[in-house]
């Protein structure tokens, strides 16, 4: 049996199942007693335990199947849920995990069996309550026991549904020429097991064994359906063979979580009496419900119960299924498309500056009209592929509640997570690379950051430290925050720490700003931890987090007050590949600068330049703004500096980044673009002024100058 | 410009080099690392960048860092004419990386008999990217030791 196409979506699902169960996990530690978290992990853990079985990870199902026991005894009250109990649970979900990243690697689940844990489980099942471990002796056994049970609590019967088909005249027809052709027609009902999870799988190997043994010649519901999982826990089949019924059953039945298959042979004369029909179906029902199916267990089809009919059916067939309404793209996909699109937009550009060129208004009206629509057509579709693009950060950071409760086991110290924002979306791939990052810093917060219990109770601040994720966007960027109500961060013993490591002298050390100092702590092995610990304190923190981050192109701030606590502000940019730029101009060189990070652009008069302590700045409207002057920190070469001296006005452009502003100074203004970044390599040095390149539509090349470091 | 040795098949542990000239100099790089040769072409500039860097060119929409191999090796700066070229180096999985030659001349084949250790009476900065001699039909190439090119002591 081939289930290899089904791999990824369990990989999908039994992620979101084991989040799902994490999330629960930890909110059922705080109330031991909420029966809705309770019953959500119950069937989290039977969800997952189903779906390992249908992949024939026998090993994971186990494991989950003596989960869910648990759950079982906890639902019913027999068990109470105490500390150690979560403990052993998250080991649990640690197992899963790392049966389903070996699942991953090698599509198989390897041969760990989790013994211990398996034992653990049992003997809560044992303690919990000696009468109920008697009764779940052994993994196998308890299995059928349980799926009698739900069995038992079913009400569902297995109608011959496939009497009541409404049939087509061409179906007829197709079934009279088979009749009269001398085949035989049976037609059949197959009952696929509710907790059944991949449904559209099992129809299709169903689908597949009873093509080896004769000719389908209709099928309800349409494949497409079945392929969409649109449709309840059965479908009909009219098939065309020369074998018996009872083979074609049992082909069927070979599939697993296939529950019942009731059927008959059948003439085009059953479609005429739709009354006939129905009394056929009582007498002829209890014969053809055969012995019971080996991976459903124990249904014995209860005769009876189906004789009574489509009544029981069509009840336990009454809620719609929700049919989701999403795909699932390799990202891969996304990234070709979005390079497509990249192409695009600079084909674009390039006709845009033909016409603009050699257009002397020879072009007609039209030709114009054609290429805004063009640019209007190309923006759009960027944004609607950056939008495919984006998730939400929620896959990454809802993580890291049980990282901190862990943490807070091993330190000792009782923390708290406060998150905000889960659903601020970003590209996918910065998402993907900023769970590292964050890690750190919640470690760094947790660590370094929380101080003990009885310095805090000392310092008047609640035993139980405070530690925030908070995530939202401004303007073209996306912000998270992550701090602690700690200790801050000491900068004058960072200072000493400075001097001691020799990076700077005594002197120098006297003379540096608080955000100088702070800097210190992104340089690489420059740890500030006493003892090196597990959690951090090796070095390798702070200088891998902010080179991780500026390689997304975002940046890293710190506000921190010492004895009240600290914050690391990450500023990641919304989207990697195309952003809408300001075009500048700077004797004959091009320059791109963000949209995102411009505020407004002016026009100075050359005698409104003021100085402060040396440093030249504008008042526009009543702020002031120190100037850049790009010719020179660019090192343009001026062909004619006499001229540059004898400028009356300046054209300003004022960039800002968060409360920081800044006037750059430049020559022309060429308009505003919509660019595609383009990495320049990591042979050049560029002291991070530029944070890439782009292409111009006339081919050439231009840089794009980054507005945070020029400040 | 490519000589009927480019055509035969390589014997044993012969390898291939183009050989360029740089200055009154040939030089040979090994061709397994060259991805394309391309005319000279419009340059842009990137302020603060090492010194022997003349820049970035767009080649087909991917954007490629230029240097000049003149500068690199402490030579006079470079005349572009019509026999310049940008040989497109691929070395491993870096990016593209373009080096400007005066000119490419033809493709040799050299084996290990054919080739001499490098040893330099005097240390200049040319002889650290040097990797040895080769010896074709009188003539001698210099064989440029591509990661000492692109081995960026100075700049980091």
């Amino acid at each position: 049996m081939d289930v290899s196409q089904y791999l990824e979506i369990f990989i999908d699902e039994t992620s979101e199942h084991i989040q799902n169960l994490s999330d629960c996990i930890m909110s059922l530690e705080q109330e031991p007693d909420n029966k809705d978290t309770i019953n959500e992990i119950f069937r989290a853990a039977h969800s997952l335990k189903g779906m390992a079985g249908t992949m024939g990870f026998k090993r994971m199902q186990r494991l989950t199947h003596d989960m869910e026991n648990v759950f079982q005894e906890v639902r019913s009250d027999k068990i109470k849920v105490n500390s150690a109990m979560i403990d052993i649970l998250f080991q649990c979900l640690d197992a899963i995990e790392a049966y389903l990243d070996t699942v991953k690697e090698t599509s198989n689940e390897g041969t760990e069996e989790n013994e211990a844990i398996v034992n653990s489980l049992n003997a809560i099942l044992n303690g919990g309550d000696p009468a109920a471990a008697a009764e779940t002796p052994a993994a196998g056994q308890d299995s059928q026991a349980e799926s009698a049970n739900e069995e038992g609590a079913d009400e569902g019967g297995f109608a011959m549904k496939f009497l009541k088909e409404p049939l087509s005249d061409e179906g007829k027809d197709a079934l009279v020429a088979k009749e009269s052709a001398g085949c035989k027609v049976y037609g059949m009902t197959v009952y696929i097991d509710k907790n059944c999870l991949l449904k559209s799988a099992r129809a299709f190997l169903v689908f597949k064994a009873i093509e080896d043994l004769g000719n389908i010649i209709y099928y309800n519901p349409p494949s497409q359906d079945i392929e969409d999982e649109k449709f309840e826990f059965d479908f009909t089949i009219f098939v065309e063979s020369e074998h018996e019924f009872e083979e074609l059953a049992e082909a069927a039945k070979t599939v697993s979580e296939i529950e019942e298959v009731v059927g008959k042979q059948i003439t085009s004369a059953d479609f005429d009496k739709p009354a006939e029909a129905a009394k056929e179906e009582k007498k002829e029902a209890p014969a053809a419900a055969p012995a019971p199916a080996t991976p459903a267990p124990a249904p014995a089809a209860k005769p009876a119960q189906a004789a009574k009919g489509g009544k029981g059916g069509k009840a336990a067939t009454a809620n719609k299924p929700v049919t989701s309404r999403t795909v699932r793209v390799d990202i891969e996909k996304l990234d070709t498309l979005m390079n497509q699109v990249s192409e695009l937009i600079i084909a674009k550009n390039s006709i845009v500056s033909i016409s603009n060129t050699e257009g002397d208004g020879t072009h007609s009206q039209s030709f114009a009209e054609q290429i805004e629509y063009l640019e209007r057509i190309t923006t759009s579709l960027h944004e609607s592929v950056m939008k495919a693009r984006m998730v939400p950060i929620e896959s990454v950071v809802n993580k890291f509640p049980r990282m901190i409760r862990d943490l807070s086991k091993t330190l000792q110290k009782p923390m708290d997570l406060v998150m905000t924002g889960e659903d601020t979306e970003l590209d996918r791939t910065v998402v993907d690379q900023i769970g590292d990052p964050l890690q750190h810093l919640l470690r760094n917060s947790a660590d370094h950051g929380l101080e003990a219990p009885d310095v805090r109770a000392q310092r008047g601040k609640p035993e139980t430290g405070r530690i925030f994720l908070n995530a939202y966007q401004e303007g073209n960027n996306v912000i998270i925050e992550v701090g602690d109500d700690g200790n801050g961060i000491d900068t004058q013993s960072v200072k000493e720490k400075a001097i001691e490591r020799g990076i700077v002298t005594a002197e120098q050390a006297e003379s540096l700003s608080q955000k100088e100092i702070i800097d210190f702590l992104f340089m690489p092995s420059f740890s500030m931890a006493k003892k090196i610990s597990d959690i951090s304190g090796r070095g390798v923190g702070l200088d891998v987090v902010k080179s991780n981050i500026e390689a997304l192109g975002g940046d890293v701030e710190v506000k921190t007050t010492l004895g009240e606590g600290s914050k690391f502000i990450v500023r990641l940019p919304l989207t990697l590949a195309i952003i809408q730029a300001l075009m500048v101009e700077i004797e004959d060189e091009k320059y791109a600068i963000p949209l995102g990070s411009i505020q407004n652009i002016e026009n100075i008069e050359v005698d409104e330049v003021k100085y402060v302590q040396a440093k030249e700045v504008i008042t526009v409207r009543g702020s002031v703004y120190p100037l850049i002057r790009l010719d020179e920190i660019l090192d343009v070469e001026r062909k004619d500096p006499e001229a540059e001296k004898n400028k009356t006005s300046l054209t300003v452009v004022i960039v800002r980044k968060g409360d920081n502003f800044a006037g750059l100074v430049v020559d022309k203004l060429m308009g505003q673009q919509e660019i595609v970044i383009k990495s320049m390599g990591d042979y050049i040095n560029n002291n991070k002024m530029i944070s890439g390149a782009t292409i111009l539509g006339d081919g050439e090349v231009a840089l794009i100058l980054d507005a945070n470091t020029l400040m | 410009m490519a000589g009927e040795n480019a055509l035969t098949t390589i014997d044993g542990d012969k390898k291939q080099y183009i050989v360029v000239k740089i200055g009154s100099e040939q030089y040979g790089i090994e061709i397994s690392y060259i991805d394309n040769i391309v005319r000279m072409q419009s340059i842009t500039r990137v302020p603060k960048a090492q010194e022997y860097f003349n820049g970035i060119i767009n080649l087909r929409g991917e954007v490629l860092p230029v240097m000049s191999i003149r500068k690199r090796m402490g030579l006079q700066e470079d005349e572009f004419n019509n026999n310049t070229r940008i040989i497109i180096l691929k070395i491993e999985d870096r990016g593209g990386l373009g080096i400007i030659v005066d000119q490419v001349k033809e493709v040799v084949e050299l084996g290990p008999n054919e080739i001499d250790n490098y040893s330099p009476e005097t240390k200049d900065e040319r002889g650290d990217f040097i990797k040895g001699i080769g010896k074709n039909n009188n003539q001698l190439i210099s064989l440029l030791d591509l990661y000492a090119i692109i081995d960026d002591k100075e700049g980091m």
